[in-house]
């Protein structure tokens, strides 16, 4: 019911609300949503605390611009793909760092995501490198017989909403797949996992991949709403970061919880970044601090936890 | 031929030989005992024969075909399940959730997986108990989960890790009947223990370990007076 | 040649001060299974209260050492006390992540008060390198790695005979046998979060004359912290040091005769084949 009720909202919000910046605050928090999905499937779910996600996001981000600006590619085909190379990054990645566990695991995330900005610093033929990529004129599209205004925000509005529900439905999908159960055993006992038959590495390899499917989807958007990608916008540790927080705060394995991270994060940062220029950051540092020591389960653990008749079940609720 | 079977089964861990050397087989259908002081390496060869550590030497071979270096899910797929000394269950989940994961092995739908989990849960006396949350289990309910948790995989071989650590004389005897039981419905058992009373009651051939080798085998009642044995218990003024 | 013995002395002077924020890193993980993410930011502070007690009062950066130690002392026992003690039971994770809060929060914030330039600290006698054996050492850099050395001999003096140093690394060893043997761990964990955070203050205040200051400068050295510290064996004193000296010459070297961008990814590479064939360090002594 309240499913029905939300994806109404979305879809009616740009036809009642024409200011610019609520859209575009609107528009990152569907951004941030998938971004924080993506963390969450592995975090959440599987367990395996990465800090290395912005390296997924930024193979999706440059896939997209360099298959836009190398090839003309719109952005319905580019951010699909921009997804796929990073799934498919995410292969070699995960082979290697899941022979890790816990912070010897997150540590190693750490490594590849330095490598990886290293690499696109570097590697000045296919990323290049410090200057990055800079989309000047979008392409002249139409969809459904109407010209498509890159100018507006509402095309915008539209993919980035179809991508959160995307993410959405595939955490709802996850949650209460077979693939989905096997990774809660992992979380509880990975070798009491192993022993009752289930394949823990490629459990986490398929999980991986989805994250970074969901990453470089958000890469992907980034790509064409920022229309500027280089090693610093997106590659930083800082997003690594943001995902894990946004994430953490609106509650880790849980379907809606991204959102509402994604929803109380960006909206406290644009506030902080209107009035104060610099310091957002600031804010998510202090409410990660302030989350964990409070409110451990997340926002929407504590909502779910403290509400009758909305106590977790296991195979079902959001 | 034998169903299971361990040749020259070797591990070292640095200088250490936790297991040299060690040879014998287990035919199908019976419960060997597998009995030994402490630090004799039993576990060690669970370990080794269910790829959660890989031997330095040796083969271990299930119905013929080898399955050394297979990571331990290959191994519980082909048809070799363990239990561990120190119960490992899944402590968030109940217990009827518990067993399902581990039926998801040999039914992909769920509704399977969680019919095949009932009818584990109620051999094995665990109905009443199917929704508490594992870690609210008391001990002996514990210990019936983690083997409904190993047969839930429909092993061919069982491996039991000292399954009745921690019991009182009644439930020891209680679980020495299950797992008469359970080699009743065909599966054959490959059980450690020290609990003298029940391995004499139920295995039918017993192999004695110490540091690490093969010190003697028979049955239980040759075993209990091979001077040896009795040298490894209790002394050598003893035996 | 000369470049080879030039790059190799670079690479373990710096290696040396590498090996001080490795060693304080280290302890905090080998007492309470922390992995600090804020520490780089300690090391951050101790840098600008180098330059601010510079700049401000006029005192040199290495004199300033000796008054920071013990201010960076309590600010770690502070943080530990009234901030991390109530985390830590709620699991590694939990911890992990918080200090990565921290982390965000002290270097946002330090962003925020001095703002991104890059700063240098400029002393009187910094100017002429010293020249033993034809091998110019930058002056700032020799007092640095003298200082550290020094300190380093101390930390390890401290750990091998006092009582206070050795419930330390009882602690460190085997946290249950400790309790049973009447060791208070909660003192003990306390008191190593503020060494721990003591030494990276330090390393930082030494460091200042010798390299840019900026406040996110944090997140470059917490990564090669941790590089050191599992390269080291992780809660391994000496693992530290060694780690420390041989990051710093590996950087050094690979500067010259690898490549000036690629050297960071040396470290990142040698990191990940540590921790995968390796986990207990280089030398095996590290906690898994």
């Amino acid at each position: 019911m309240g499913w029905v009720g939300g994806a109404v909202a979305v879809a009616v919000l740009p036809i009642l609300v024409r200011n610019t910046f609520f859209l575009h605050v609107a528009i990152l928090v569907f951004m941030w949503t998938v971004l924080g999905a993506a963390w969450n499937v592995l975090g959440g779910f599987a367990g395996q605390v990465s800090f290395g996600h912005a390296a997924l996001f930024g193979i999706g981000a440059y896939t997209t611009i360099i298959l836009f600006l190398k090839g003309g590619l719109a952005p319905w085909w580019g951010i699909p793909l921009g997804g796929l190379v990073a799934a498919l990054a995410s292969v070699p990645i995960g082979l290697i760092c899941f022979r890790l566990r816990g912070p010897y695991f997150s540590l190693a995330t750490l490594a590849v995501a330095e490598l990886a900005k290293l690499a696109a610093l570097n590697w000045e033929w296919v990323t290049n490198g410090p200057i990055g990529f800079l989309i000047t004129t979008l392409p002249s599209l139409t969809v459904l017989g109407r010209r498509v205004d890159w100018e507006a925000k509402t095309p915008f509005y539209v993919i980035a909403a179809l991508l959160m529900a995307f993410a959405i439905l595939s955490t709802a999908w996850l949650r209460q797949s077979r693939l989905g159960a096997y990774l809660v055993a992992i979380r509880e006992d990975e070798d009491a996992a192993e022993a009752i038959g289930i394949d823990t590495v490629r459990a986490k390899v398929v999980t991986l991949g989805l994250s970074a499917f969901l990453a470089g989807l958000g890469g992907g958007f980034y790509a064409f709403y920022f229309r500027y990608v280089d090693p610093d916008a997106v590659l930083n540790i800082g997003l690594s970061m943001e995902m894990v927080f946004i994430a953490m705060v609106g509650g880790l394995g849980t379907v809606v919880g991204p959102l509402i991270g994604a929803i109380f994060l960006t909206t406290v940062g644009e506030a902080v970044r209107e009035h104060f220029q610099v310091g957002h950051l600031i804010f998510y540092g202090l409410f990660m601090m302030i989350v964990i020591r409070f409110l451990p389960e997340g926002i929407w653990g504590k909502v779910r936890s403290v509400l009758p008749g909305m106590r977790a079940v296991r195979h079902g609720a959001p | 031929m034998a169903l299971l079977e361990c040749r020259g089964l070797t591990r070292f861990f640095g200088g250490l030989k936790a297991v040299g050397n060690l040879t014998f087989e287990v035919a199908e259908g019976e419960i060997l005992g597998l009995i030994g002081p402490n630090g004799a390496g039993k576990t060690t060869v669970f370990n080794l024969v269910t790829g959660f550590v890989r031997p330095s030497k040796g083969q271990v071979r299930l119905d013929g075909r080898s399955i050394v270096g297979l990571r331990p899910n290959a191994v519980a797929r082909s048809g070799v399940a363990r239990t561990f000394q120190i119960v490992k269950p899944f402590p968030g989940l109940s217990a009827r959730e518990n067993v399902t994961l581990a039926a998801f092995l040999r039914h992909r739908a769920r509704s399977d997986a969680e019919r095949a989990a009932d009818e584990v849960l109620e051999r094995l006396g665990l109905t009443h108990r199917a929704t508490t949350l594992a870690s609210q289990l008391t001990l002996m309910d514990q210990k019936r989960l983690e083997m409904a948790k190993a047969l839930a995989t429909a092993p061919r071989v069982l491996l039991l890790d000292e399954p009745m650590g921690g019991l009182n004389p009644s439930e020891v005897d209680v679980a020495a009947g299950i797992v008469e039981s359970i080699r009743r419905s065909g599966v054959t058992v490959v059980l450690v223990e020290h609990v003298m009373k029940a391995i004499m009651r139920i295995s039918d051939r017993v192999v004695v370990m110490h540091h690490g080798e093969k010190i003697a085998e028979g049955s239980p009642a040759s075993v209990v007076q091979d001077p040896q044995v009795i040298a490894a218990y209790f002394g050598t003024r003893a035996a | 040649m000369e470049t080879f013995a030039q790059s190799l002395v670079s690479g373990l002077l710096m290696g040396s001060l590498y090996a001080m924020i490795g060693i304080g890193l280290t302890i905090i993980f080998g007492v309470m299974r922390i992995i600090n993410l804020a520490h780089g930011e300690m090391v951050m502070l101790g840098m600008f209260a180098a330059f601010f007690s510079q700049k401000l009062l006029g005192i040199d950066p290495f004199l300033s050492v000796l008054l920071l130690t013990p201010a960076m002392f309590v600010l770690g026992v502070a943080i530990y006390w009234l901030l991390l003690r109530k985390i830590i039971p709620g699991g590694e994770l939990n911890t992990l992540l918080y200090t990565a809060g921290m982390s965000l929060l002290v270097a946002n914030v330090a962003l925020l008060a001095w703002s991104g330039d890059y700063r240098t600290i400029s002393l009187s006698y910094g100017l002429a390198p010293m020249r033993p054996l034809g091998i110019a050492i930058p002056a700032a850099l020799a007092i640095a790695f003298a200082m550290a050395a020094a300190i380093t001999v101390a930390l390890w003096l401290f750990l091998s005979s006092t009582d206070t140093g050795r419930a330390i690394r009882a602690t460190s060893q085997n946290r249950e046998a400790a309790i049973l043997m009447g060791i208070d761990v909660e003192r003990v964990a306390l008191f190593t979060f503020g060494l721990g955070t003591a030494l990276a203050g330090a390393a930082g205040a030494l460091l200042a004359p010798s390299l840019y200051l900026y406040p996110t400068v944090g997140e470059l050295l917490v990564v090669k912290s941790f590089v050191i510290v599992v390269l080291g064996g992780l809660g391994s004193v000496p693992g530290a040091i060694a780690g420390g000296l041989l990051l710093g010459v590996v950087e050094s070297l690979g500067a010259v005769y690898v490549s000036a961008t690629y050297k960071d990814g040396l470290g990142y590479v040698l990191f990940l084949l540590v921790l995968l064939y390796r986990p207990t360090g280089l030398f095996g002594v590290g906690k898994s």
